[in-house]
């Protein structure tokens, strides 16, 4: 009888115990998206180059979306990798997608002279895009395959090496379970 | 009759709601409501403890927005709801749906409710069972009613726990043989004995109470030893809880461990949140820097900020100690070192902030500040600060880290002495100066106290928080005071003493800036910032502290 009263109560305070530490440990800015293994949204963005580009006309490519702005120091940190990936698969049937958001064409477009960047980057003057994919902590990337679905998310400041598999998956239609973390701005 | 009642407040609950829910869904009279009205059931992903319509975020103007645009598209609240629930998920509503595994978070507390309600007529119930042992029961009469009556009708005497002789562990002993019948009763009434089970162990419940009376009718009493004791002989016993040892024992232990369990984990964990995406655990059970050097780098800091660097110094070990990989306080202790003219131990320190956080910012502006100005390495001080550079976005720092570079012959290595921080662009020259009077309000006159100290303090325009840029000190100053501000004066060796600085005075009664004394006297120039060089910087002293 006391043995039963025991596991009673252990029954009732541990999982109690368990919720509050858990609450302990998580980062309650994190928002977990749902979008992993959706459908990307379609989206058509205004290039620095004058240019248009549509998500819809990349089809049968891996694309590699990546928010970006130019006052988030994350995405300074992550910029190099990400030109020096892009010379790395640029031949390939890949392709990389930069949108700057809440940022103004001057400060986003000497960002893009600094660090070089090479691929097509444009603007998301009304976060429309970016609500579409549901973002809130920058940098912020998505591995979309050929079919346009998305296959892996990582928000905060990420590797060159990760970026080249991850869109090496993508194109194979591989889907992450989980999505990645690195260092992040909030947007404002 | 009870049924009816019931049927019509049933019925004015749902008319209640229905006019409710009817109101709520009526159209909002114009858009701007409509948007607000949606936009207050979003939460708004930057601040998260607003809604969008309450956040004065950017992000959460763009999704006001998008509402707006959706609700002129003529789509219902809902559909614009899901819209969002749909890229971000359950979270971004404020209200969570009451529908699907949300419903949890509306029904549990209820379900709880009415458990513990439950539980707690359920345990009322039981304690009245044990305590009114004479009730009749329905169970049959299976044992001889002179002993039933010995058993559970006898007045037991209350026994002192910490008496051993026999006559007290037998009363003991029949006081837990009716605790053992009592609850027989109540299984058996509760159904969960079969009589058969019942009658049996009630018959040896009942074989060993004989035995009990009897030989507690063979030992004689013994008379009271305190006066507590005989207290005590007066109180029926069915009047008090009866818990057993192991109880009371295991209840106790219960609450010690969890207290503190909970102590510790809490005085551990729970802190003020560190930066706006930080928890109010920061890296506890998740992150590497332990509890104690988080204590001790706070400590540190604040002692680097009031420039007391002997208790900095020992708030920096005691971190190192604990994390000795910890990159701030290398970094700090970089800084302390370069102050004392160290050159070579400052790098050191910075290069393990460095090996650790490749990008910290603060180490790379020591490194590259130490290897242009104390080690004239103009190559890897360039390196190094070009570094910083790509990490810095446009603005006032940047600016700074622009300049500095600049200013570093690109000839590399053993260049002409004159680059040399002294005589360099960090070196006090006459546009490196901020120069002019600082007077005192007339109201103020006759308050100065004639031992005070005026500090002469310049921080940059950027902010940031951290030690001042320069500060002078004029003990027992007689006013007007003519001052001048320049490079020598700069707190930390090596920072150059350019760019716009915020200017203030402070007439301190004790002498130590850091206190807020009764009595001080501040005043800060009016067109701050000021850039570096001007001249005729007056400042008049015209607040004092209350």
């Amino acid at each position: 009888m006391p043995i039963r009263r025991v596991i009673i109560t252990l029954l009732i305070i541990g999982p109690l115990l368990a919720l509050l530490a858990y609450g302990f440990t998580r980062d309650s800015h994190y928002i977990v998206s749902p979008l992993l293994a959706k459908p990307a949204t379609p989206f058509t963005l205004a290039l620095y180059d004058g240019r248009k580009l549509s998500l819809d006309n990349l089809r049968g490519k891996a694309v590699f979306l990546n928010f970006w702005a130019s006052w988030c120091v994350p995405c300074r940190e992550e910029a190099r990798e990400l030109e020096a990936a892009w010379q790395n698969i640029k031949e390939t049937n890949m392709i990389f997608v930069g949108v700057a958001v809440q940022d103004t064409d001057q400060n986003a477009l000497e960002f893009l002279k600094e660090f070089k960047i090479t691929y097509p980057n444009g603007k998301d003057e009304t976060a429309k895009i970016a609500v579409d994919y549901g973002t809130w902590g920058i940098p912020e990337s998505f591995f979309i395959d050929p079919q346009g679905r998305i296959t892996y998310k990582h928000v905060g400041a990420i590797r060159a090496a990760l970026v080249v598999s991850k869109l090496a998956e993508a194109a194979k239609g591989i889907v992450s379970a989980q999505e990645g973390k690195g260092d992040y701005s909030a947007v404002k | 009759m009870k049924l009816t009642q019931a049927c019509k407040l049933l019925a004015l609950l749902l008319l209640l709601g229905g006019i409710v829910h009817h109101s709520d869904a009526a159209p909002a009279p114009d858009l701007e409501d409509q948007t607000r009205a949606i936009s207050a059931e979003l939460r708004c992903v930057v601040c998260q403890n607003l809604s969008v319509a309450d956040s004065p975020s950017e992000m959460a103007q763009q999704m006001r927005a998008i509402v707006r645009e959706q609700v002129q598209a003529g789509k219902s609240p809902d559909q614009i709801k899901d819209f969002f629930v749909s890229k971000y998920g359950e979270w971004v509503l404020l209200k969570p749906r009451t529908t699907g595994f949300s419903a949890l978070l509306w029904i549990l507390p209820y379900v709880v409710l009415v458990l513990g309600v439950l539980a707690a007529l359920w345990l009322v119930h039981r304690w009245t069972l044990k305590k009114n042992t004479v009730q009749p029961s329905s169970a049959p009469a299976l044992l001889a009613g002179e002993t039933r009556a010995e058993l559970l009708q006898g007045e037991i005497e209350e026994v002192d726990l910490e008496d051993t002789s026999a006559r007290a562990q037998l009363l003991r002993e029949h006081a837990r043989l009716r605790g053992e019948l009592a609850e027989l009763d109540f299984d058996f009434q509760s159904e969960k004995l079969s009589e058969s089970d019942y009658t049996a162990l009630k018959q040896e419940i009942a074989a060993k109470g004989v035995n009990i009376v009897n030989r507690l009718a063979a030992t004689p009493a013994e008379p009271p030893k305190t006066a507590t004791q005989a207290k005590k002989r007066d109180v029926p016993s069915s009047a008090r809880p009866q818990f057993r040892r192991w109880q009371i024992v295991a209840g106790g232990v219960f609450l010690l461990v969890f207290g503190l369990a909970l102590g510790v984990m809490l005085t551990r964990s729970v802190r003020e949140r560190d930066s706006e995406g930080g928890t109010i655990t920061g890296d506890f059970m998740t992150g590497s820097t332990p509890p104690a050097a988080r204590a001790a780098l706070a400590e540190g800091k604040q002692a680097f900020s009031k420039q007391d660097f002997p208790k900095a110094i020992e708030a920096f070990k005691k971190v190192l100690a604990d994390d000795p990989n910890n990159p701030e306080a290398h970094t700090y202790m970089g800084y302390i070192l370069i102050q004392a003219g160290h050159g070579d131990g400052a790098l050191m320190a910075f290069d393990k902030a460095l090996s650790q956080a490749p990008n910290f910012p603060m180490a790379l502006w020591g490194k590259g500040m130490v290897l242009y100005q104390d080690k004239k390495d103009y190559a890897g001080a360039r390196q190094v600060l070009e570094q910083l550079l790509s990490l810095i976005p446009a603005g006032e720092e940047r600016n700074e880290v622009i300049k500095v570079l600049a200013t570093i012959p690109t000839t590399g290595g053993a260049t002409t002495p004159s680059a040399a921080p002294e005589k360099g662009s960090a070196s006090p020259s006459s546009s490196a100066q901020i120069s002019g009077k600082i007077t005192i309000d007339a109201k103020l006159k006759g308050s100065i106290d004639p031992n005070a100290a005026l500090f002469i303090i310049a921080r940059p325009a950027t902010g940031g928080g951290g030690p001042p840029l320069a500060v002078k000190k004029i003990d027992r100053p007689t006013f007007p005071v003519d001052y001048t501000l320049s490079q020598e004066n700069v707190m930390m060796q090596g920072t150059p003493f350019t760019g716009k600085i915020n200017l203030t005075v402070r007439l301190d009664k004790d002498g130590n800036p850091v206190t807020r004394t009764p009595g001080d006297m501040t005043g800060e120039y009016k067109k701050n910032p000021v850039e570096v060089g001007t001249k005729n910087v007056d400042v008049v002293i015209d607040q004092a502290t209350e």
